[in-house]
């Protein structure tokens, strides 16, 4: 838990100061009604203040309350790779149609997951697709007519 | 005005709608993984094309059923459905144990209804009696409530509140996007058009706790699935009758009472129902050795939060739980804006929500009672299925409200910030509190000092100001002093 509050207070920190780099353009108090500088500011100072909190009381942790947090077990690497996929996925939704690249995205997710055999994960994956842009394309009237294929 | 109210509730589609709502609820809710905030999140976008009164009452079915619902795999499986069932896990595997967890089953539906009407008679005698206050709310007023309300990110931080201090921060700042609604200066847009008007709401909420929740899941998603018992004999005995009588309705008030503070979820309305019952009890050494008291005083706990939480929301725009925060987000799709206006403006719709609340705990009494085998076969739908359908849920329902593909992408983002947060053991709740009460917070005090011309005075001119100060004092340094005294007593 150390390095992770250690990563999280250097992250924030950052986060902050790069609030306050694009804001120091913006207009102004005047006459002493703030401007739309004022709040982001002192939210940008209070999140340093509480990043460097953070900082201190993680180099005051005990070493029997540093829990070490997973982050590359192989549980967690397939995390990482359905990320991966689901960034592949929503690229080429727009692209392909949404019942072609969400029935392929199913179908693969199924077949890594389950053990169920590929006609089963397929027809599964069709019938899911089909129903839900029925339900929101036919019933609900979302849009969902795009891309190359459908 | 009653006439309306009553045709607009006590009508099949209505009843449809409740009692889907609710039937998706309790399967949500008894799936672990599935939280009652991700069940409202995945349904909202269903609602878009909904009047307000079907698609509210829709999304309140399925909340009432998903905090009754994670009681079932609680009871069966001693893993809660959703985090409020935690605190039913103590008593009720201990039945399930013996062999009895029909009867805990049913002391859970009963308990839970108990306990959901309570709180659905707390929201119809306080929300109006709270608006007709709030009417008399002015900016100084309701930016000393928007601080109050972010105050109690200090109480709802989990470990650390530094971390519960930048993740709020982090919601804040994420409502700073967009035009600025006092000068109309574009701020943190990149010249990018999809943030002129600002990061959309509801994908984030999708992002943060629907789609982060399925990514843990994936993480157990190669573990065999439990199995489960099966369930008869749901209907209390005499003797569990009397204890859900004795203990249900206090629960449901405690439960009512701190989903009224506002971020105080059903998580906390559970545990603190549970403690209660145990100090109130005779033999308290018997909890957690599967006693009903055990199981009705959380159950009813946990429910009574549902219409504590809505008292805040309709009344100022305040948000009670993370759901209700979605619910925000909901009525704002509708074009209404949660608030003391709601209740003069809208008055059937308002009450017809009251009256809705109430159908929905009967329909989750009766399909507890009735249909609980069906619940627990629910159980054994296998994530692995699940969790991709999940994705594409996420993913169509971000997608639909603005028709913008933009949105899918803000809700992966959130969904893999959510998914690191917790790993980082940082909650992501109080991120929902400074998405709504940021903005609510900083248009207010810019407006109050227009009003007054940059005279800070303004925000100590009123006795309601004043209530408001000295409430966000107590909630800040309330917790200081609490562990300052334990440290004295431990060391005496």
């Amino acid at each position: 838990m150390k390095k992770a509050n250690f990563v999280v207070s250097g992250a924030f920190t950052l986060f902050a100061l790069a609030i306050i780099f694009l804001s120091r353009s913006y207009p102004p108090s005047n006459h002493g009604v703030p401007g739309p500088r004022m709040f982001p500011l002192i939210i940008a100072v209070l999140i340093i203040i509480s990043s460097a909190a953070l900082f201190i009381n993680t180099l005051r942790m005990k070493p029997e309350d540093d829990v070490p947090v997973d982050l590359t077990s192989r549980n967690v690497l397939n995390v990482y790779i359905t990320i991966a996929g689901l960034i592949v996925y929503i690229t080429l939704l727009p692209l392909l149609g949404f019942i072609t690249t969400t029935s392929i995205m199913l179908l693969l997710f199924f077949k890594w997951f389950s053990k169920y055999a590929w006609w089963k994960c397929l027809l599964i994956s069709v019938l899911f697709t089909v129903g839900i842009w029925l339900l929101f394309g036919i019933v609900l009237n979302v849009p969902m007519r795009y891309g190359v294929l459908i | 005005m009653l006439l309306s109210v009553l045709s607009s509730v006590f009508n099949l589609k209505i009843f449809f709608f409740i009692i889907l709502g609710v039937f998706t609820g309790i399967s949500i809710g008894a799936l672990p993984g599935l939280t009652a905030t991700m069940g409202v999140a995945l349904v909202l976008p269903l609602t878009f094309g909904m009047d307000a009164i079907p698609g509210i009452l829709l999304l309140i079915g399925v909340y009432v059923g998903a905090i009754y619902g994670g009681s079932i795999s609680a009871i069966l499986l001693r893993t809660p459905g959703t985090p409020a069932a935690a605190a039913t896990v103590l008593d009720g595997y201990e039945f399930s144990k013996r062999g009895e967890s029909g009867r805990a089953l049913g002391i859970s539906t009963v308990s839970s209804f108990v306990g959901g009407v309570v709180s659905v008679i707390a929201l119809w005698l306080i929300s109006p009696q709270l608006a007709k206050l709030a009417l008399r709310f002015s900016a100084p007023e309701f930016f000393l409530l928007a601080v109050f309300g972010l105050s109690i990110i200090a109480s709802i931080s989990g470990n650390s509140l530094a971390k519960g201090v930048l993740t709020g921060a982090l919601g804040i700042s994420l409502a700073f996007v967009g035009i600025d609604g006092i000068t109309g200066y574009p701020r943190f847009t990149f010249n990018n058009i999809n943030l002129l008007s600002g990061v959309s709401f509801i994908p984030v909420m999708i992002g943060l706790f629907a789609m982060s929740q399925a990514f843990t899941t994936i993480e157990t998603i190669f573990t065999p699935d439990q199995v489960t018992q099966k369930v008869s004999n749901v209907f209390p005995t005499k003797a569990d009758w009397k204890v859900i009588f004795k203990h249900a309705p206090i629960s449901g008030v405690i439960g009512t009472i701190i989903g009224i503070v506002p971020g105080a979820g059903a998580e906390i309305g559970a545990f603190v129902s549970y403690g209660q019952a145990k100090r109130m009890s005779k033999n308290p050494e018997r909890f957690g050795t599967g006693i009903p008291e055990g199981i009705a005083a959380p159950e009813a706990g946990n429910n009574g939060v549902t219409g504590g939480a809505l008292i805040p929301m309709l009344t100022m725009g305040v948000p009670g739980d993370a759901v209700a925060a979605i619910l925000i987000g909901a009525l704002t799709v509708q074009g209404l804006q949660p608030g003391p206006m709601l209740f003069a403006e809208h008055p059937v719709l308002v009450y017809s929500i009251f009256l809705g609340m109430f159908v929905a705990n009967v329909a989750m009494l009766l399909l507890g009672l009735s249909s609980l085998r069906l619940f627990v076969k629910v159980l054994s739908v296998p994530k692995s299925i699940l969790t991709p359908m999940i994705f594409v849920l996420c993913v169509v329902g971000s997608y639909a409200i603005n028709t913008s593909f933009f949105d899918v992408g803000v809700m992966l983002f959130f969904g893999v910030l959510g998914y690191f947060l917790q790993k980082a053991d940082a909650s992501v709740s109080p991120a929902v509190l400074g998405l709504i009460l940021g903005p609510m917070a900083e248009s207010n005090f810019r407006r109050a000092l227009l009003m007054s011309e940059g005279n800070y005075g303004i925000f100590f001119t009123s006795p309601i100001a004043w209530i408001f100060l000295f409430l966000t004092t107590i909630t800040l340094v309330g917790p200081f002093v609490g562990t300052y005294l334990k440290k004295r007593k431990a060391q005496a």
